[in-house]
């Protein structure tokens, strides 16, 4: 199968082909004009997902904080990534991790001020790296003012903000996304006496917008932070803005024209910028967030992440090769995000029955990892800690379509610790160093916002980036290679792929190609030496180049190429008409 | 190809494609155009449904067939059904389809199947029979099950058959085998069965593949291999047995020398395993006895009767250095009596299997002509049972057999005393 995006409205930045290769600066957005000049930056980014909270703490509270984490931004230029996803730093009450969010134009005070902010964004942007931030439109704190104001009356100039009824039998047909916590998604107001929708927690209610007030304040919020330079948001629970009888309410037309009208006053001000879709969905019903091109410019691919793991644990490339056969190609200006790990667990939510059952038991024997409908890990304690299995998965990430997203301490291999509730477990203070509070905070381990990992396998003494940047051989300079490679080459980021079937199923075998450039990856997803024979005959007279070595193998013949790997290897070759 | 090697090249190329696989299901096959669709299809959705979580191919071994039969198992197994089964399988089910080398027998195809499950070191494994139509999924379950799950190393089937068809397994094969080897075994020789990595290994080890005869009845050898060895055996339940219209129906000479004879020279190899053993144990069935089948077209017992005296007749003295001269003079007193009163008796038909069999194993002539002059008289033993059956209900059909196993228990020390060498015919 061919994946690729539309070529039809294909547009190459780089060549200047078409189109504008300038990065049009809006005037007031003053930190932004150092950076590549590129619109479609984000197909080549490589995206660090992080807490603030957890970063670094500069001034001793015990929870990182906006100059701890511009401290450590030298961390992320070495490491190369490209563009920082900061999750929820909005004031919250914090009863989901900040996605319940109580002020939409500030910052906790936990993390710093505004000004704090500016500098942080001012800092990064010196670097290179872009900065994206949350915007969780579908939802806010029940102690929004917003919230309050409208629960306390009918008549209230706010009570249109969010959705209310009388009875709780409305949208049935909607399913309830919170299975461990929530009956229904209807609560009861005491104070206007009346019940109010929720597509999440019942303490974050739905914001209504059939009301063109509510959409034009969220785009009074997206210009609130467009302005002072940040380069994108990644869109919060994107499919559930609006609701309709006898529908589930996701995905609804309306809901698209809601996304619509945002994109169209990003564009008209601020181009340049990024917007990526959260709707954790099957591909098919994704694309629709792409539009034709004028919604989204990125979402995420979610199914994509639970079939690596699976593939690597069934030694079977058929996952992999099935989800891509789902996936519709997009605009040409649009991209897929891909990850392994993020700040939430491992949804299972886009798998069968069957695929769930496996990866239940072969990933979370212990049930206390299973919440929800997934499995609360991190990376490195998922793969057993196994370095081989580490690699070739950050290899398929950073090889297969789309651009990827790294979470905060993956890179160095950073454990969980899946007692503190919730998914509390994979948010815990970054590891920098094996000294006093792991180089988090300098404060009482007992103030830290949440306590290190101590065992002595993914414990901060044993797992650290002072330690890691210290030995050539580490998971960490073996990361900073490998997003090096890719950041190298364009094909990664913008190249179609061909999915190749040698015989051995246990191999799974691409080529990427983006203009003159191609790019073959063989990767071997089980657990034992394989030899794999691979037809490339199309491909013939080309020198395969290794791309991390540098090694060129044998020229490409009419004949089966026949390459032999070891467990869980896998090769990049350049592939050079020399 | 390397020399002294079972696997051709090309099943060397794909099995190293294929890699390690948890369960292999093999269908050989040499000129089954008309009836391997059925099995391979059925192969590939019982891996799929019974067994998603496996690594698991169809391995199908093809002894040169001209009709097609490589292609049409290709395409009964292949993409279309793939689409079928997406959403119940996590893995590939993998397909290995080549020709094997050598003479097209089935012994040759299994010995490539089992050194095929060997390289693959598949932990269970089905064969099937390519003649039989009556496949279904479920079978892949009830043979493979039993090896993953309770760590059997042989599940030989159970058929739900009526007790008055295959009446050279209810009066010869059964009851001998039940005695000689002291397991209650349902289908001693099956052209299908399930057993473990374990078993192959251990089968491609020993000489079984070159024992005399092996060539021809090799499903017999390998059953009695796995009742003589330190193997845990069961048994399955599979439902009705049926075979294509075309499938090759040999002769009744050639199925005594692949059935019968393979015994024999099995007991011969195998004695020391089983001539200490007595009484008969129960081999646990996994799942439901089958009920009986109700209806069946029995053999006419006339033809038989006539079989058996022409042939008594034409033995003449052959059958002496064979046979006691007791267990000969009844024999002879039966062929003379009359038609409708026609019966070679339980003690004097065990008499004559067990004495043809010793003398096999003093080889007191030769041994494929020896076979053969028990041809006529098993005519005689069938025909006795038909007729004893008239007029009577399944149970009381199932008893019957059920008691000439207990003559062959009971017996066995007739076995012993004329397997010893010096014993010299009479006694």
């Amino acid at each position: 199968m061919r994946y690729a995006p539309d070529e039809h409205q294909a547009r190459d930045p780089l060549s200047g082909a078409s189109g504008s290769a300038t990065l049009r600066v809006h005037p007031s957005s003053a930190t932004a004009n150092h950076l590549m000049p590129d619109d479609l930056w984000y197909k080549d980014a490589v995206l660090y997902e992080l807490h603030v909270k957890a970063y670094a703490d500069k001034n001793g509270d015990g929870i990182g904080d906006f100059d701890g984490l511009i401290d450590k931004l030298d961390h992320l230029v070495e490491l190369g990534v490209t563009c920082l996803w900061l999750l929820p730093m909005y004031p919250s009450p914090f009863r989901d991790d900040g996605y319940d969010i109580s002020n939409y134009c500030d910052v906790h005070p936990n993390y710093g001020t505004l000004d704090d902010f500016r500098r942080f964004l001012a800092a990064a942007h010196d670097r290179g790296l872009r900065v994206i931030i949350e915007l969780v439109v579908n939802h806010t704190s029940d102690q929004h003012p917003w919230f309050q104001e409208a629960r306390q009356s009918r008549d209230n100039p706010r009570r249109d903000w969010y959705v209310w009824s009388d009875t709780d039998d409305r949208y049935e047909g909607a399913r309830i996304i919170f299975l461990d916590t929530e009956m229904s998604n209807w609560a009861w107001d005491p104070v206007s006496k009346s019940y109010y929708w929720h597509r999440f927690f019942s303490h974050q209610p739905d914001l209504n917008y059939d009301n063109p007030a509510v959409r034009e304040e969220m785009w009074n919020v997206m210009r609130f932070w467009l302005d002072m330079g940040v380069d994108g948001f990644r869109v919060d629970a994107a499919p559930y803005l609006i609701e309709r009888e006898g529908t589930s309410c996701e995905n609804l037309p309306e809901t698209h024209d809601v996304l619509r009208f945002l994109r169209r006053r990003l564009d008209e001000s601020y181009a340049g910028r990024m917007l990526l879709a959260e709707a954790n969905m099957w591909p098919q019903d994704v694309r629709p967030y792409f539009g034709e091109g004028d919604e989204f410019h990125m979402a995420f691919h979610f199914p994509i992440m639970p079939r690596m793991f699976m593939a690597l644990r069934l030694e079977d490339r058929k996952p992999l090769i099935e989800i891509f056969d789902r996936t519709p190609s997009i605009p040409a200006s649009c991209q897929w995000a891909t990850f392994l790990r993020n700040h939430d667990e491992l949804t299972l939510e886009m798998v069968t029955d069957v695929e769930r059952d496996y990866m239940v038991e072969e990933y979370a024997r212990d049930p206390v990892a299973r919440i929800n409908l997934g499995i609360r890990r991190r990376l490195a304690p998922l793969l057993d800690g196994d370095r081989r299995r580490i690699e070739l998965l950050n290899g398929l990430l950073m090889s297969l379509p789309g651009s990827p997203v790294l979470y905060y301490g993956d890179e160095i291999g950073m454990g969980d610790n899946v007692f503190l509730g919730d998914r509390n477990g994979v948010r815990t203070p970054m590891q920098w160093t094996g000294g006093w509070n792991a180089g988090f905070s300098t404060a009482d381990p007992e103030r830290l916002y949440q306590p290190l990992i101590l065992n002595p396998i993914y414990g901060y003494q044993a797992v650290n980036v002072e330690s890691q940047r210290r030995s050539e051989h580490s998971l960490l300079q073996w990361m900073r290679r490998l997003i090096r490679v890719r950041r190298s080459h364009p094909v990664f980021g913008r190249g179609t792929i061909e999915f190749l079937h040698p015989a051995n199923h246990r191999v799974l075998a691409y080529t990427r190609t983006h203009e003159s450039e191609s790019v073959l990856v063989v990767n071997n997803l089980s657990s034992s030496a394989q030899a794999v024979e691979i037809d490339l005959r199309p491909l013939e007279g080309a020198i395969p180049v290794e791309m991390f070595g540098g090694s060129p193998f044998p020229r490409i013949g009419k004949l089966p190429y026949m390459l032999t790997l070891a467990p869980y290897a896998f090769y990049w070759f350049r592939l050079r008409w020399l | 190809m390397a020399a002294h090697s079972v696997l051709t090249d090309e099943l060397v190329k794909q099995l190293i494609a294929v890699g390690q696989v948890d369960v292999l299901v093999a269908l050989p096959t040499f000129h089954n155009a008309s009836s391997a669709a059925g099995a391979a299809r059925a192969a590939v959705l019982g891996l799929a449904r019974h067994f998603p979580r496996a690594r698991s191919a169809l391995l199908h071994v093809d002894g040169g067939s001209s009709d097609g039969t490589p292609d049409i198992v290709l395409r009964a197994s292949g993409p279309d059904l793939d689409r079928e089964i997406r959403a119940q399988t996590l893995r590939t089910i993998q397909r290995i389809s080549a020709p094997y080398d050598g003479l097209p027998t089935k012994a040759t195809a299994l010995r490539a199947v089992f050194a095929s499950a060997d390289l693959l070191q598949a932990r269970a494994i089905a064969v099937l029979d390519p003649t039989v139509t009556s496949v279904t999924p479920e079978w892949i379950a009830a043979l493979i099950g039993p090896v993953l799950r309770d760590r059997r190393d042989f599940v030989a089937p159970v058929h739900q058959r009526h007790p008055l068809d295959a009446p050279l397994a209810s009066q010869l094969v059964r009851p001998l085998v039940r005695a000689v080897y002291a397991r209650r075994i349902e289908e001693p020789v099956a052209g299908e069965f399930g057993c473990s990595g374990a078993f192959v290994t251990r089968c491609l080890a020993d000489a079984i593949w070159d024992r005399e005869m092996a060539p021809l009845g090799v499903d017999a050898s390998l059953s009695l291999a796995a009742l003589a060895g330190p193997f845990d055996v069961c048994q399955a339940s599979l439902g009705p047995r049926v075979t294509a219209p075309d499938a090759p129906r040999p002769a009744l000479a050639d199925v005594f020398r692949q059935v019968v004879g393979s015994i024999f020279a099995c007991m011969e190899a195998q004695q020391s395993a089983w001539i200490t053993r007595d009484g008969a144990q129960e081999v646990p069935l996994a799942g439901e006895a089958p009920a009986s089948l109700a209806d069946t077209t029995p053999l006419e017992a006339a033809p038989l009767v006539e079989g058996y005296r022409s042939g008594l007749r034409d033995l003449g003295d052959l059958l002496a250095p064979i046979l006691e001269g007791g267990t000969l003079a009844a024999l002879r007193e039966a062929a003379a009596s009359d038609p409708l009163a026609f019966r070679v008796e339980d003690s004097i038909w065990v008499a004559t299997v067990y004495e043809f069999a010793a003398a096999y194993h003093r080889q007191v002539i030769h041994r494929d002509h020896l076979v053969q002059a028990l041809v006529p008289l098993y005519l005689g033993r069938a025909a006795s049972f038909l007729l004893e059956c008239v007029g009577k209900d399944l149970a009381e059909i199932a008893s019957r057999a059920d008691a000439l196993a207990l003559e062959f228990e009971t017996m066995k020390p007739h076995l012993l005393r004329h397997w010893e060498p010096n014993h010299g015919g009479e006694s």
